[in-house]
């Protein structure tokens, strides 16, 4: 194999195979609860890419709902990965991108009348200040008094959670007293619709309306570029990658700890921000109680890890998961296997990736050849050889 | 004023210490089991997930048996082995701790909705008789005493059993040789390995404790408060645990003490009819607190060295 192609299929080995493993277990536990993982597994596949559907559903209509899943995914999962890039673990996700949602609304709401041209970047960057916001205080805390950031953005998910009880029901945004849904947001923040929103229209045999894949898909693919381009392009980018590589040596080399930390919270925030308002302003143009049990913050990280941290890979995870959540449904319906599946199915992934189980598999396995990643076992002195200097791993 | 008149008449009444002693036994044990997992430096935020499961295979077996202590062993059993996959992943495959906890609770989350659909079909999980429910017990005598009587001693069996765990946690982890070394091993893996301790069996026993303890607080909460599984039904509750054992600079008696103040909060609000802030904007209250605990304005919180480390052995 050439080089680079050894490469890539090195860096790939890794998250494809802890997929591949988790849906081996995923099989197993349908299997031995009584149920067809065939079956399972082809309704995931309808829901999920519109391919081989058994009970005649539209495969337009199922890529158009996984896509719908996977633009908040693509930019929460942005909100995830670069803190990691700094040494920072951002749970905090969802409760930025509740912000996002909180703000959004309420501007939308309140300043219903102004045109598109003025009230949608009004919603859009109100929703990225309240994600900052929320991303923010564990920023401050963790640079001034070193409150572990983990904590803190669990925390604040929760606040951001009963916020959003509070304002919708019983809050200033409710709809009417009874209901569980906010009033609904100015024509002029809603995001166009790829399709145009029109039922006497057909398209792909149904009417244009329900094709609900919105313009929001063009920003998430902006912030996951800029998300690569502030990383490896800008100066801020080299700052947050030396102070994760490693605190002491990113301050002997003139970089401000603190203000990065905090910085870089804060643009995370801003991505999650942004995925709220987006999906507000995108999809529902109302907040309401499906949001309560939300899980598109947690599934980021999952996203963020499996992308490896890279914008193509961020992409490329969220697909999935977003297929996965869009495929649960279908699955339940055609198959009778609860949607719920797809939660087992992303721990499974993540226990994979975070215990590197496919690099111990590897490591058992000689006709594997050598893993990709040298073993942590190796002596420190391992990294200064050169590759062909290095001895074969055995087993 | 007749707010502060009505909660400071509240304050006088044994129901609501009552009250808050039950909530706060529910935090209480996950704290627990949180206190435990991290002094022996494994970072645990799986309490949500691991009493989830507890809940959930406590009503399974006790619909299926009428036998609610041996629904409880389930329960408690349950829970342990939720944690000894969070040992095994970050013990023996050193994986990040934190990424292990998220999925656990991912992983409880979904895989008890997935069993619910599996053994029940589309109709609810189905309620339990009074009869298999774990029972309040009035000590004899003790019951008789004026206002303590009634706060501490009409109360569920569990939260006779969480006190003394949590005299019990206490003891064992500050006046024992064995909680010497579980401290030890959380604070400095590397000297206590040297010194002839065994890291990792501590530390796995450490995790299944919490598991342990967070399987029993799903009980108390499916097969003592409620009388039914509901898919989510801990609520957050795990979580709360969490900020508590923060909250209480991860000691087993300032744990206690958080946890009665969330749920002194909890009873207030569920005890009165004076009081008319939305229940949401006070159930954020915990969270603040936590916030502000660790911002450093009480005094700071500071977790285990080792906390949320692998132990590799022989390294620096």
């Amino acid at each position: 194999m050439p080089p680079i192609a050894r490469r890539l299929a090195g860096g790939l080995a890794m998250p494809l195979g802890s997929v591949v493993l988790a849906f081996v277990i995923g099989a197993v536990i349908v299997a031995v609860t009584g149920g067809n993982p065939l079956d399972a597994y082809s309704g995931l596949l309808c829901g999920g890419l519109g391919i081989a559907c058994s009970q005649g559903e539209n495969p337009a209509l199922q890529v158009s709902t996984t896509i719908v899943y996977v633009i908040p995914l693509i930019t929460t999962g942005v909100a995830v990965a670069l803190p990691f890039r700094a040494g920072l673990f951002n749970i905090g996700a969802e409760g930025q991108l509740l912000a996002g949602m909180m703000a959004c609304t309420a501007i939308g709401v309140k300043f219903s009348d102004l045109p598109s041209p003025i009230l949608l970047p009004m919603v859009l960057l109100g929703g990225m200040a309240a994600g900052a916001v929320w991303a923010g205080v564990p920023g401050i805390l963790k640079a001034t008094v070193g409150a572990h950031e983990v904590v803190t953005t669990i925390m604040l998910n929760y606040v951001a959670q009963w916020l959003l009880r509070y304002l919708i029901i019983g809050g200033p945004l409710q709809l009417a007293p009874g209901t569980s849904k906010s009033l609904t947001i100015g024509p002029g923040a809603w995001l166009a619709r790829v399709l145009p929103n029109d039922n006497s229209l057909v398209i792909f045999g149904l009417p244009a309306g329900v094709f609900r894949v919105h313009t929001g898909l063009l920003l998430a693919l902006v912030a996951a570029a800029a998300f690569a381009f502030l990383l490896w392009r800008t100066s801020l980018g080299y700052e947050i990658r030396a102070v994760g590589q490693s605190q002491r040596a990113a301050r002997y080399a003139g970089v401000s700890v603190a203000r990065t930390i905090i910085v870089t919270m804060l643009i995370a925030g801003a991505f999650a921000g942004l995925a709220g308002a987006i999906q507000i302003a995108g999809v529902d143009h109302n907040l309401t109680d499906i949001y309560f049990s939300d899980t598109t913050g947690f599934d980021a990280i999952a996203v963020a890890l499996l992308g490896l941290g890279s914008a193509v890979g961020i992409v490329l995870a969220a697909i999935l998961f977003g297929a996965l959540h869009a495929g649960g449904s279908v699955m339940q319906a055609d198959a009778g296997i609860s949607g719920s599946l797809v939660f087992v199915l992303q721990a499974l992934i993540l226990f994979s990736i975070a215990a590197n189980f496919i690099g111990q598999i590897r490591r058992l396995i000689p006709g594997l050849g050598r893993p990709a990643a040298l073993p942590p076992e190796m002596p420190p002195a391992a990294p200064m050889m050169t590759e062909a200097a290095v001895p074969p791993v055995e087993p | 004023m007749t707010v502060l008149t009505d909660i400071l008449h509240l304050l006088f009444t044994a129901n609501l210490w009552q009250a808050t002693l039950a909530a706060a036994v529910l935090l209480l044990l996950p704290a627990l089991g949180g206190v435990v997992s991290e002094r022996s430096g494994v970072v645990n935020i799986a309490m949500e997930g691991m009493m989830l499961t507890g809940a959930f295979f406590g009503v399974v077996a006790d619909l299926a048996w009428h036998n609610v202590w041996a629904a409880t062993g389930v329960a408690i059993l349950a829970g342990g082995m939720m944690a000894s996959i969070h040992a095994v992943v970050s013990i023996q495959f050193r994986a990040d701790q934190i990424v292990s906890g998220i999925a656990i609770n991912i992983f409880a989350g979904g895989l008890t909705v997935f069993l619910v659909n599996r053994i029940y079909g589309l109709q609810d999980v189905g309620h339990l008789g009074q009869s298999d429910l774990l029972p309040n017990l009035n000590i004899p005598g003790l019951e008789q005493i004026p206002f303590f009587g009634k706060v501490l001693f009409q109360q569920n069996v569990v939260v006779y059993a969480a006190l003394v765990l949590l005299f019990l946690t206490h003891i064992v982890l500050f006046r024992t040789r064995l909680g010497l070394r579980i401290r030890a091993v959380g604070e400095h893996p590397q000297a206590a390995d040297t010194a002839g301790i065994n890291v990792f069996m501590l530390r796995y026993g450490a995790v299944i404790t919490s598991g342990l303890f967070s399987g029993l607080a799903g009980a108390f909460l499916a097969i003592g408060i409620s009388n039914t599984f509901v898919p989510g039904m801990t609520d957050g509750r795990g979580y709360i645990a969490l900020a508590a054992m923060i909250f209480g600079k991860w000691t087993p008696f300032g744990a206690f003490i958080a946890c009665l103040i969330f749920g002194l909060g909890e009873a207030i609000y569920a005890n009165n009819s004076i009081i008319h802030v939305s229940p949401y904007l006070l159930s954020m209250l915990p969270y603040l607190l936590t916030l502000i605990v660790l911002a450093g304005l009480v005094g700071r919180s500071t977790p285990p060295a080792a906390d949320g480390l692998p132990y590799v052995p022989g390294s620096e």
